[in-house]
Protein backbone atom coordinates (compact mmCIF):
# COMPACT_ATOMS: atom_id res chain seq x y z
CA UNK A 1 0.00 0.00 0.00
CA UNK A 2 1.78 3.19 -1.02
CA UNK A 3 -0.21 5.83 0.98
CA UNK A 4 -1.84 4.27 4.18
CA UNK A 5 -2.46 7.62 5.74
CA UNK A 6 -4.40 8.69 2.77
CA UNK A 7 -6.49 5.55 2.47
CA UNK A 8 -7.11 5.56 6.19
CA UNK A 9 -8.51 9.01 5.49
CA UNK A 10 -10.84 8.42 2.63
CA UNK A 11 -12.25 5.57 5.24
CA UNK A 12 -12.60 7.73 7.63
CA UNK A 13 -14.03 10.32 6.12
CA UNK A 14 -16.67 8.19 4.21
CA UNK A 15 -17.91 6.06 7.48
CA UNK A 16 -18.40 9.97 8.85
CA UNK A 17 -20.35 11.26 5.88
CA UNK A 18 -22.85 7.77 5.19
CA UNK A 19 -22.99 7.96 9.39
CA UNK A 20 -23.52 11.42 9.30
CA UNK A 21 -26.81 11.11 6.28
CA UNK A 22 -28.13 8.30 8.16
CA UNK A 23 -27.77 10.18 11.70
CA UNK A 24 -29.27 13.22 9.71
CA UNK A 25 -32.24 11.04 8.11
CA UNK A 26 -33.67 9.62 11.15
CA UNK A 27 -33.43 11.95 13.40
CA UNK A 28 -35.70 14.13 11.23
CA UNK A 29 -37.61 11.12 10.30
CA UNK A 30 -37.69 8.81 13.19
CA UNK A 31 -36.30 10.91 16.10
CA UNK A 32 -33.25 8.33 16.67
CA UNK A 33 -29.80 8.98 16.39
CA UNK A 34 -28.26 5.73 15.19
CA UNK A 35 -24.46 5.08 15.29
CA UNK A 36 -23.65 7.99 17.13
CA UNK A 37 -21.21 7.21 19.63
CA UNK A 38 -19.64 5.43 16.76
CA UNK A 39 -19.42 8.86 14.87
CA UNK A 40 -18.41 10.51 17.57
CA UNK A 41 -15.12 7.74 17.85
CA UNK A 42 -14.78 7.70 14.38
CA UNK A 43 -14.77 11.63 14.14
CA UNK A 44 -11.78 11.82 16.60
CA UNK A 45 -9.81 9.26 14.62
CA UNK A 46 -10.49 11.85 11.64
CA UNK A 47 -9.28 15.12 13.11
CA UNK A 48 -5.95 12.88 13.69
CA UNK A 49 -5.71 11.37 10.62
CA UNK A 50 -6.36 14.55 8.56
CA UNK A 51 -3.92 17.16 10.71
CA UNK A 52 -1.13 14.48 10.17
CA UNK A 53 -2.01 14.26 6.36
CA UNK A 54 -2.78 17.77 5.94
CA UNK A 55 0.50 18.62 7.64
CA UNK A 56 2.27 16.21 5.02
CA UNK A 57 0.09 17.74 2.03
CA UNK A 58 1.08 21.65 2.73
CA UNK A 59 4.72 20.43 2.72
CA UNK A 60 4.44 19.41 -0.90
CA UNK A 61 2.13 22.11 -2.28
CA UNK A 62 3.13 25.06 -0.35
CA UNK A 63 3.30 28.00 -1.08
CA UNK A 64 -0.76 29.16 -1.84
CA UNK A 65 -0.76 30.09 -5.10
CA UNK A 66 -4.01 31.91 -6.57
CA UNK A 67 -5.44 28.93 -8.64
CA UNK A 68 -9.13 27.35 -8.36
CA UNK A 69 -7.52 24.27 -7.12
CA UNK A 70 -5.75 25.60 -4.20
CA UNK A 71 -8.92 28.35 -3.63
CA UNK A 72 -10.98 24.51 -3.23
CA UNK A 73 -8.36 22.68 -1.21
CA UNK A 74 -8.49 25.79 1.49
CA UNK A 75 -12.30 26.30 1.12
CA UNK A 76 -12.40 22.11 1.80
CA UNK A 77 -9.56 22.68 4.80
CA UNK A 78 -11.38 25.08 6.78
CA UNK A 79 -14.94 23.39 6.22
CA UNK A 80 -13.14 20.52 7.57
CA UNK A 81 -11.92 22.27 10.42
CA UNK A 82 -14.98 23.58 11.46
CA UNK A 83 -17.02 20.24 11.19
CA UNK A 84 -14.82 19.03 13.40
CA UNK A 85 -14.94 22.08 16.07
CA UNK A 86 -18.70 22.03 15.98
CA UNK A 87 -18.79 18.06 16.20
CA UNK A 88 -16.61 18.13 19.08
CA UNK A 89 -19.07 20.99 20.53
CA UNK A 90 -21.96 18.77 19.81
CA UNK A 91 -19.82 15.71 21.48
CA UNK A 92 -20.11 17.38 24.52
CA UNK A 93 -23.64 17.11 25.80
CA UNK A 94 -23.50 13.46 23.91
CA UNK A 95 -20.60 12.90 26.45
CA UNK A 96 -22.42 14.62 29.69
CA UNK A 97 -25.97 12.17 28.95
CA UNK A 98 -23.99 8.77 28.18
CA UNK A 99 -25.73 6.36 30.31
CA UNK A 100 -28.17 8.31 31.84
CA UNK A 101 -32.04 8.13 30.48
CA UNK A 102 -32.15 11.97 29.54
CA UNK A 103 -31.66 12.40 25.27
CA UNK A 104 -28.46 14.47 25.17
CA UNK A 105 -29.61 18.29 24.52
CA UNK A 106 -28.34 19.47 21.12
CA UNK A 107 -28.32 23.37 19.90
CA UNK A 108 -30.24 23.57 16.83
CA UNK A 109 -28.22 25.93 15.38
CA UNK A 110 -25.15 23.89 16.27
CA UNK A 111 -26.18 21.01 14.98
CA UNK A 112 -27.47 22.75 11.68
CA UNK A 113 -24.06 24.55 11.18
CA UNK A 114 -22.05 20.89 12.12
CA UNK A 115 -24.58 19.72 8.98
CA UNK A 116 -23.64 22.80 6.54
CA UNK A 117 -20.26 22.30 7.17
CA UNK A 118 -20.30 18.70 6.68
CA UNK A 119 -22.04 19.36 3.05
CA UNK A 120 -19.13 21.86 2.59
CA UNK A 121 -16.25 19.36 3.27
CA UNK A 122 -17.57 16.65 0.58
CA UNK A 123 -18.36 19.30 -2.04
CA UNK A 124 -15.25 21.04 -1.35
CA UNK A 125 -13.24 17.58 -1.06
CA UNK A 126 -15.03 16.33 -4.14
CA UNK A 127 -14.08 19.43 -6.47
CA UNK A 128 -10.83 20.29 -5.06
CA UNK A 129 -10.13 16.44 -6.39
CA UNK A 130 -11.74 16.66 -9.34
CA UNK A 131 -9.98 19.91 -10.58
CA UNK A 132 -6.87 18.54 -9.48
CA UNK A 133 -7.15 15.96 -11.77
CA UNK A 134 -8.44 17.32 -14.22
CA UNK A 135 -5.76 19.92 -14.55
CA UNK A 136 -3.14 16.58 -13.60
CA UNK A 137 -5.37 14.80 -17.28
CA UNK A 138 -4.64 18.48 -18.76
CA UNK A 139 -1.02 18.35 -18.20
CA UNK A 140 -0.53 14.87 -20.01
CA UNK A 141 -2.22 15.26 -22.52
CA UNK A 142 0.12 18.61 -23.31
CA UNK A 143 2.54 16.63 -22.65
CA UNK A 144 1.52 13.58 -25.34
CA UNK A 145 0.52 16.36 -28.13
CA UNK B 1 -51.03 30.31 9.88
CA UNK B 2 -47.80 32.65 10.40
CA UNK B 3 -45.29 32.17 8.26
CA UNK B 4 -41.50 32.88 9.77
CA UNK B 5 -39.95 35.61 7.30
CA UNK B 6 -36.95 33.10 7.09
CA UNK B 7 -38.80 31.07 5.51
CA UNK B 8 -40.38 33.43 3.28
CA UNK B 9 -36.56 34.44 2.29
CA UNK B 10 -35.45 30.92 1.69
CA UNK B 11 -38.35 29.63 -0.69
CA UNK B 12 -38.26 32.96 -2.41
CA UNK B 13 -34.56 33.07 -2.80
CA UNK B 14 -34.40 29.45 -3.67
CA UNK B 15 -35.91 30.60 -6.99
CA UNK B 16 -33.38 32.94 -7.85
CA UNK B 17 -30.70 30.94 -6.97
CA UNK B 18 -31.99 28.40 -9.54
CA UNK B 19 -32.51 31.16 -12.30
CA UNK B 20 -28.42 31.30 -11.21
CA UNK B 21 -27.58 27.71 -11.58
CA UNK B 22 -30.19 27.66 -14.78
CA UNK B 23 -28.17 30.74 -16.57
CA UNK B 24 -24.67 29.40 -15.29
CA UNK B 25 -25.29 26.05 -17.31
CA UNK B 26 -26.95 27.93 -20.48
CA UNK B 27 -24.01 29.91 -20.74
CA UNK B 28 -21.71 27.03 -21.28
CA UNK B 29 -24.23 25.36 -23.29
CA UNK B 30 -24.16 28.20 -25.56
CA UNK B 31 -20.56 28.38 -25.70
CA UNK B 32 -20.09 31.90 -24.29
CA UNK B 33 -17.80 33.11 -21.19
CA UNK B 34 -18.45 30.92 -17.90
CA UNK B 35 -19.78 33.47 -15.94
CA UNK B 36 -17.63 32.22 -12.57
CA UNK B 37 -18.22 35.33 -10.10
CA UNK B 38 -22.27 34.41 -10.49
CA UNK B 39 -21.48 31.26 -9.91
CA UNK B 40 -19.46 31.29 -6.82
CA UNK B 41 -21.60 33.88 -5.36
CA UNK B 42 -24.50 31.24 -6.30
CA UNK B 43 -22.84 28.71 -4.66
CA UNK B 44 -21.96 30.85 -1.55
CA UNK B 45 -25.27 31.92 -1.29
CA UNK B 46 -26.65 28.94 -1.15
CA UNK B 47 -24.15 26.82 1.13
CA UNK B 48 -23.94 29.73 3.96
CA UNK B 49 -27.77 30.80 3.86
CA UNK B 50 -30.36 28.76 2.30
CA UNK B 51 -28.66 25.09 3.19
CA UNK B 52 -27.83 26.95 6.71
CA UNK B 53 -31.51 27.40 6.64
CA UNK B 54 -32.78 23.74 5.54
CA UNK B 55 -30.32 22.17 8.29
CA UNK B 56 -31.46 24.52 11.03
CA UNK B 57 -35.23 23.30 9.94
CA UNK B 58 -34.29 20.12 9.98
CA UNK B 59 -32.64 20.05 13.76
CA UNK B 60 -35.86 22.17 14.60
CA UNK B 61 -38.24 19.61 12.69
CA UNK B 62 -36.32 16.31 14.82
CA UNK B 63 -37.60 17.18 17.89
CA UNK B 64 -34.36 16.97 19.87
CA UNK B 65 -33.51 20.60 19.77
CA UNK B 66 -34.79 21.70 23.29
CA UNK B 67 -36.00 24.76 22.25
CA UNK B 68 -37.86 23.77 19.45
CA UNK B 69 -39.65 20.49 20.84
CA UNK B 70 -43.20 21.95 20.27
CA UNK B 71 -42.67 22.74 16.63
CA UNK B 72 -41.45 19.27 15.88
CA UNK B 73 -44.72 17.95 17.25
CA UNK B 74 -47.12 19.88 14.84
CA UNK B 75 -45.17 18.33 11.82
CA UNK B 76 -46.95 14.90 10.81
CA UNK B 77 -44.33 11.75 10.41
CA UNK B 78 -45.20 12.16 6.08
CA UNK B 79 -43.60 16.11 6.67
CA UNK B 80 -40.74 14.85 8.66
CA UNK B 81 -39.82 12.34 6.08
CA UNK B 82 -40.79 14.68 3.41
CA UNK B 83 -38.01 17.13 5.26
CA UNK B 84 -35.47 14.42 5.29
CA UNK B 85 -35.38 13.47 1.86
CA UNK B 86 -35.38 17.25 0.64
CA UNK B 87 -32.82 17.61 2.94
CA UNK B 88 -30.55 14.92 1.37
CA UNK B 89 -31.51 15.57 -2.17
CA UNK B 90 -30.59 19.44 -1.83
CA UNK B 91 -27.01 18.20 -0.28
CA UNK B 92 -26.63 15.95 -3.27
CA UNK B 93 -27.96 18.31 -5.69
CA UNK B 94 -25.64 21.14 -4.22
CA UNK B 95 -22.33 18.83 -4.49
CA UNK B 96 -23.11 18.22 -7.93
CA UNK B 97 -23.32 21.78 -9.19
CA UNK B 98 -20.13 23.25 -7.42
CA UNK B 99 -18.53 20.11 -8.65
CA UNK B 100 -19.57 20.26 -12.06
CA UNK B 101 -19.33 24.09 -12.62
CA UNK B 102 -15.70 23.47 -11.55
CA UNK B 103 -15.23 21.26 -14.04
CA UNK B 104 -16.87 23.49 -16.98
CA UNK B 105 -15.06 26.72 -15.13
CA UNK B 106 -11.56 24.74 -15.92
CA UNK B 107 -12.63 23.30 -19.33
CA UNK B 108 -13.54 26.57 -20.78
CA UNK B 109 -10.02 27.86 -19.99
CA UNK B 110 -8.41 25.10 -22.26
CA UNK B 111 -7.12 26.43 -25.33
CA UNK B 112 -9.19 25.89 -27.89
CA UNK B 113 -11.78 25.91 -24.97
CA UNK B 114 -13.97 22.77 -24.35
CA UNK B 115 -17.94 23.26 -23.44
CA UNK B 116 -18.42 20.94 -20.43
CA UNK B 117 -21.95 20.73 -20.16
CA UNK B 118 -22.30 21.11 -23.81
CA UNK B 119 -20.53 17.94 -24.04
CA UNK B 120 -22.56 16.02 -21.92
CA UNK B 121 -25.87 16.48 -22.36
CA UNK B 122 -27.28 13.59 -20.71
CA UNK B 123 -25.01 14.46 -17.49
CA UNK B 124 -26.61 18.36 -17.43
CA UNK B 125 -29.99 16.80 -18.16
CA UNK B 126 -29.73 14.40 -15.24
CA UNK B 127 -28.37 17.00 -13.02
CA UNK B 128 -30.88 19.63 -13.87
CA UNK B 129 -33.93 17.14 -13.29
CA UNK B 130 -32.01 16.52 -9.70
CA UNK B 131 -31.81 20.21 -9.14
CA UNK B 132 -35.76 21.01 -10.44
CA UNK B 133 -36.45 18.07 -8.45
CA UNK B 134 -34.77 19.29 -4.95
CA UNK B 135 -35.95 22.65 -5.64
CA UNK B 136 -39.71 21.81 -6.09
CA UNK B 137 -39.46 19.50 -3.29
CA UNK B 138 -38.36 22.36 -1.01
CA UNK B 139 -41.72 24.80 -2.66
CA UNK B 140 -43.92 21.71 -2.33
CA UNK B 141 -43.06 21.32 1.60
CA UNK B 142 -43.75 25.11 2.34
CA UNK B 143 -46.39 25.42 0.66
CA UNK B 144 -48.07 22.37 2.10
CA UNK B 145 -46.62 23.34 5.95
CA UNK B 146 -47.97 27.04 5.55
CA UNK B 147 -50.35 27.26 2.77
CA UNK B 148 -52.50 24.20 2.96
Amino acid sequence: MRAPLLVALWALLAFEAIGGLVIFFARLAAGTLPGEAAHVYAGIALTFAYAAYQWGHWNRVAPFRARLDYALGLIAAVALALTQLSGFALAWPWWLARGTATPAAYGSLLSGAHNVMSMFVLTFVGAHLGAVLQRDARTRRGAIL
Amino acid sequence: MHIPAFSLFSAISELFVTAGVLFVVRRNWTRRTFPFALFIGVALFEGLINVMYMAKRAADASGTAVATEAAAHALSAVMKIGFAVHGLLSLLAYLVFVVLGVFAHQEQQQDPPRWFFRERPALTWTFLALWVISIGSGEVLFALRYLG
